[in-house]
C-alpha cells in the first residue's frame, strides 16, 4: 500500500448514545453532550482531550456549543458534513483525516436531535424547498408536485427497479423481518421484544405506495457519538480498538439529493463510488464481510446497497435476501443492532456503534469470527461508508 | 351501529368477515331456461338472432335466469347485498355499476337449469369520484349447470355518498417553488401553457431540470425548447401519507421521460386507476394561482 | 366482410323511450325502481329513470352480434362481454353506438362505445370466436 493512504491509520475507541425514545423531554443539545460524555467515559477519555469535533450539517447543536457545554478546552479542527444521513460514515472519515494527519488528536464525532418529537423528517420538509441555495431549487421541480416526502423519492426509486428486476414488494420486506428479528434481541432498541413476520409487513399500511409502513425506518429522539483516536492512543484505552480500514464518500454524476431521476438508470450509484473506493483502500472484498450495517431508512436501498456494493450481481438483491440470508446466522447477517427499522433511527450513526460492537465482541447479537465490518451511510443521497477491523 | 359510529376501519373489518365466507351457497334459478323467458327478452332488446328461437339462450341473459325478482328478502344472504347493507348503514346508501364483465364458456339450452354462486372480492376506497366519495366492491359470480360453469362474472359497483366530497383543500397552500434567473423561463412557461427545456444555444444540447452553465459544452448560453408535452411514465408512485400541504390524497407522482428524451417529475391527475409504468401522458397544465402554474400530466387512453 | 384489425362496425343509433327503458328493465327481470318509477328515480337523486346493466349488456351483444353474423358467419359464439359503465342512458336521450375490430384471428375483440349525450354510457370489450 502506498504512503497517501488512510486505511488503519485511525481508529474508534469509544461510542456512546442516549437512550432511544419517541420524545426524550430534554433539547437536542443536551442529547448530544450526554452522548459524548458516554463516548468519552466508554474509554476512558474526559473532555479536556477532545480537541476536535464533527457533525452533521443538519445538526441544531454546533461544535462549540457542544463544547461550551461540556467545559471542553481549545478546539484544533471542527467540521461538518452535508446530505442529511448520508453523512454519518463521513464524519468519521473527517475525524480520522484529522487523526492520521496529526491535525487533531481527539475527535469526537456527534449527532443528535429529537427526530420523532420535534421536527420530524417523515413529514414534509417544507424547509428544504424554501432553502435559498441550489438544493432548494433542484427542489423546486418535485416539491410542488408533491413529491415531498422521503418515503415517496425512494417509493420512486423502488417502482423502477421491481419493474427492472422483478423484485416485489415481499423481497423488500426481508430487510424488515431481519432488522425486526434483531432489534427484538436488543434491549437498547425501540422494538425490543417486537419482531414481525412477512405477513406482518405486507399487511401494514401504505405510505408511498410500492412501499408499506414497515418499509420505513422509524422517526426517533436520541445521540451517537463516536471517539476517533490515533490507532497507538486507542490501544492504551479501555477497550479494544476499532480499527479504520477505509473511509469514504461518493457522489455521482448528476448527482441530487433524494432525487436523482435524470440519470439513465435512477438507482443508487454513490453507493457503489463509496464501496468501491472502500475496497481499493482497505484491500478487502465483499467476501471478507462476515457481517455489514447497512444503512436502512428504507427497504429497498438495503437491496440496491447489496447490489452497488457487489455482494451479488445488479437485479439479484432479491434472491440474496431470502431465506434468512440477511439474519443472524445467514450468509451475511445485516443490522444485527436492529438497524434504524429495529434499534433506532439516530441517523446511521447507531449503526456505526454496532460496528464497533461486532470488531469488540461485544453486540448482544454477536456474528462469529467478525475481522471486518462494513457500515454504510444513508443511500439516495451523496453518502459515505466505512470498513472497521480488528 | 350509527351512521357516525362507522370507521372505515369498522367498514373494512365487517367486508372481512363477508370475504371470509368464501363463495355462496349454489341458489338455483327460479325457472329452468325456457323459451317464453328467452322471448319476452329478444322482443324487448329487439335481439333478431334466429338461434335463439330454437333453444339456444342469448348469453347476455346468463344473469336474467338467478335474477331475484320482486322478492327482496331472498337475497339477504348473497355477499353482494350484505356488503351493500353495511355501506347503507355507514352512510354510503347510492350504488352506481361501473364494471361487468362476463365470460361465457358455453351457450346453455332451454331446459337446462343454472344455479348462481357468489363471493365478495374486494373493496377499495374511500375514493372522492366524480359523484361523491364511496367505495368500490367487487364480487364474483359463478353460474353453473350442475357442477359445469358455463358463465361467470365479475361485477363492480361503487357504493357512494351522494355529493359527499372532502372538504376541498387550497390548493394555493402547496409547496412553492424556489426560483431564480437560471430557472424563471420554465415557471413562465407554464404560465403560458408552454412546457419549456432549456437548450444550450451553444451545443444543442437539452436540460432539465435547468442550470447557468452546459454541462456538455461549459457554455452559459442558453435558450429552450417547447416540448410536445408527450412523454410516458418512467416510475410512479401513489402517496398516500402523510398529507401533504395543498393536496388531497391519495396522489399519483410520476416521473415523465419525455418525448425529448428528458425527465420530469409531476402529479398525473386521476392516475391511480391507470397508470403504468410505460403509459403514455400528456401534459396538463394546471393554474395554481397568478404566481403558479404547474405542468401536470394525464393519462392518454 | 372482414374481421381484420381496424375493422369499424356501422354506427347504430337507438332512440331511447320510457317504453325501452322499462320493457328491457322487466324482461331482464331488475325490478329496481330506478328502472321504472321516475318519481322514485328522482328521489334518489336521479334524473329520470335509467336503463338498467343487463340491457346495457343485451345491447352491446345485439349491435355486435348484427355484423358477426355477415362478418364471421352465422356460427359465430360470443365468449366474452367487458363493461365499463359511464353516463346514465336516460329517455329521450339517444344511444349510439360504434364499433372496432381491435383483435384478429383465433378471437375477434371488438371494442364498443355506447355514447349518449352525457359522454359514454358503456365502453365495451367483446370477444368473438366461430364456432
Amino acid at each position: 500500500m502506498s504512503e497517501r493512504t488512510l486505511s488503519g491509520k485511525a481508529a474508534i475507541a469509544g461510542i456512546g448514545a442516549t437512550e432511544f425514545s419517541k420524545a426524550s423531554g430534554r433539547t437536542e443539545l443536551q442529547l448530544s453532550c450526554e452522548a459524548v460524555l458516554d463516548a468519552l467515559a466508554d474509554c476512558g477519555l474526559s473532555t479536556k482531550d477532545v480537541d476536535g469535533l464533527v457533525t452533521f450539517t443538519m445538526d441544531n447543536s454546533s461544535e462549540i456549543a457542544v463544547a461550551r457545554e461540556l467545559g471542553m478546552g481549545d478546539l484544533r479542527f471542527f467540521s461538518r458534513i452535508n446530505y442529511g444521513g448520508g453523512a454519518a460514515c463521513g464524519t468519521v472519515q473527517q475525524a480520522a483525516l484529522a487523526v492520521a494527519t496529526g491535525v487533531a488528536d481527539v475527535v469526537v464525532c456527534y449527532r443528535g436531535f429529537n427526530e420523532r418529537s420535534g421536527d420530524r423528517f417523515g413529514q414534509v420538509s417544507q424547509w428544504a424547498a424554501a432553502q435559498v441555495n441550489t438544493n432548494g431549487l433542484d427542489n423546486a421541480f418535485t416539491y410542488p408536485y408533491g413529491l415531498s416526502t422521503p418515503a415517496a423519492t425512494v417509493a420512486m426509486q423502488a417502482q423502477r427497479y421491481m419493474h427492472e428486476y422483478g423484485a416485489v414488494s415481499a423481497d423488500f420486506g426481508a430487510v424488515a423481518v431481519a432488522d425486526r428479528k434483531h432489534a427484538a434481541t436488543n434491549p437498547k432498541a425501540f422494538f425490543h421484544g417486537k419482531p414481525i413476520t412477512i405477513e406482518e409487513h405486507q399487511a401494514s399500511r401504505m405510505i408511498a405506495a410500492p412501499l408499506h409502513l414497515l418499509d420505513c425506518c422509524q422517526e426517533s429522539d436520541g445521540a451517537v457519538a463516536i471517539v476517533v483516536t490515533t490507532p497507538e492512543r486507542a490501544a492504551d484505552l479501555k477497550q479494544k480498538p476499532a480499527i479504520i480500514a477505509a473511509a469514504a464518500q461518493g457522489s455521482a454524476p448528476d448527482q441530487y439529493v433524494m432525487t436523482s431521476y435524470y440519470r439513465d438508470d435512477i438507482g443508487i450509484p454513490e453507493i457503489g463510488v463509496v464501496g468501491r473506493e472502500l475496497w481499493r483502500q482497505s484491500g478487502l472484498g465483499p467476501a471478507d464481510m462476515a457481517m455489514a450495517v447497512l444503512y436502512d431508512h428504507f427497504t429497498p436501498y438495503v437491496l440496491m446497497q447489496l447490489e452497488e456494493l457487489g455482494f451479488c450481481g445488479r437485479g439479484e438483491a432479491k434472491d440474496f435476501v431470502k431465506d434468512g440470508a440477511i439474519e443472524l446466522g445467514g450468509r451475511l447477517p445485516l443490522n444485527t443492532h436492529g438497524g434504524q427499522l429495529g434499534e433506532a433511527y439516530i441517523h446511521g450513526m447507531n449503526g456505526i456503534a454496532e460496528g464497533v460492537r461486532q470488531i469488540r465482541g461485544t453486540s448482544v447479537n454477536p456474528v462469529p469470527d467478525v475481522q471486518n465490518v462494513l457500515v454504510t451511510a444513508g443511500t439516495g443521497v451523496p453518502t459515505s461508508g466505512l470498513i472497521l477491523s480488528v | 351501529m350509527s351512521t357516525a359510529e362507522w370507521t372505515h376501519d369498522d367498514i373494512m373489518a365487517a367486508v372481512e368477515e363477508i370475504k371470509a365466507l368464501g363463495e355462496s351457497e349454489p341458489k338455483p334459478a327460479r325457472d329452468p331456461i325456457n323459451q317464453p323467458m328467452i322471448n319476452n327478452w329478444l322482443e324487448a332488446i329487439g335481439e333478431t338472432d334466429p338461434r335463439y328461437t330454437s333453444g339456444e339462450a342469448p348469453p347476455a341473459m346468463a344473469q336474467v335466469w338467478t335474477m331475484d325478482g320482486l322478492d327482496h328478502t331472498k337475497r339477504a344472504a348473497a355477499p353482494l347485498h350484505r356488503t351493500m347493507q353495511i355501506f347503507d348503514e355507514a352512510g354510503f346508501k347510492s350504488v352506481l355499476g361501473t364494471n361487468c364483465d362476463q365470460v361465457y364458456l358455453r351457450p346453455v339450452e332451454v331446459g337446462e337449469h343454472v344455479t348462481l354462486s357468489a363471493r365478495l372480492d374486494s373493496v377499495v376506497g374511500p375514493k372522492v369520484t366524480g359523484v361523491g366519495e364511496g367505495y368500490f366492491v367487487t364480487t364474483e359470480n359463478t353460474w353453473r349447470v350442475g357442477d359445469e360453469v358455463v358463465a361467470t362474472m365479475s361485477f363492480r359497483v361503487l357504493k357512494f355518498k351522494p355529493g359527499a366530497r372532502k372538504p376541498a383543500v387550497d390548493k394555493t397552500r402547496l409547496v412553492r417553488p424556489q426560483m431564480n434567473q437560471d430557472t424563471a423561463y420554465f415557471w413562465e412557461g407554464t404560465a403560458l401553457g408552454e412546457l419549456r427545456i432549456q437548450k444550450c444555444n451553444a451545443c444543442g444540447e437539452l436540460r432539465h431540470p435547468p442550470g447557468p452553465m452546459c454541462p456538455t459544452c461549459h457554455a452559459a448560453d442558453r435558450g429552450y425548447v417547447v416540448a410536445s408535452g408527450k412523454g410516458t411514465v418512467f416510475s410512479f408512485l401513489v402517496h398516500h401519507a402523510p398529507q401533504l400541504p395543498g393536496k388531497e390524497l391519495p396522489i399519483t407522482l410520476a416521473l415523465i421521460e419525455l418525448e425529448e428524451g428528458l425527465r420530469m417529475v409531476g402529479e398525473v391527475q386521476g392516475g391511480r386507476e391507470s397508470i403504468a409504468i410505460g403509459s403514455p401522458v400528456q401534459v396538463a397544465f394546471e393554474k395554481i394561482d397568478d404566481d403558479l402554474t404547474l405542468a401536470q400530466w394525464a393519462v392518454v387512453e | 366482410m372482414s374481421t381484420a384489425t381496424g375493422t369499424t362496425l356501422p354506427a347504430w343509433e337507438l332512440p331511447l323511450t320510457p317504453t325501452l327503458i322499462v320493457s328491457t328493465a322487466i324482461a331482464t327481470r331488475d325490478f329496481q325502481d330506478v328502472h321504472h318509477d321516475r318519481d322514485l328515480a328522482q328521489g334518489h337523486g336521479s334524473k329520470d329513470i335509467f336503463m338498467n346493466i343487463l340491457t346495457t349488456t343485451g345491447l352491446v351483444q345485439r349491435y355486435v352480434g348484427e355484423w358477426a353474423r355477415d362478418a364471421i358467419g352465422p356460427d359465430f359464439r360470443i365468449a366474452g362481454c367487458a363493461l365499463r359503465l359511464g353516463a346514465p342512458a336516460y329517455p329521450g336521450d339517444t344511444l349510439t353506438f360504434s364499433g372496432s375490430v381491435t383483435e384478429s384471428g383465433e378471437l375477434t375483440v371488438i371494442d364498443v362505445v355506447g355514447a349518449v349525450s352525457l359522454g359514454n354510457h358503456v365502453n365495451a370489450q367483446v370477444t368473438v370466436v366461430a364456432r
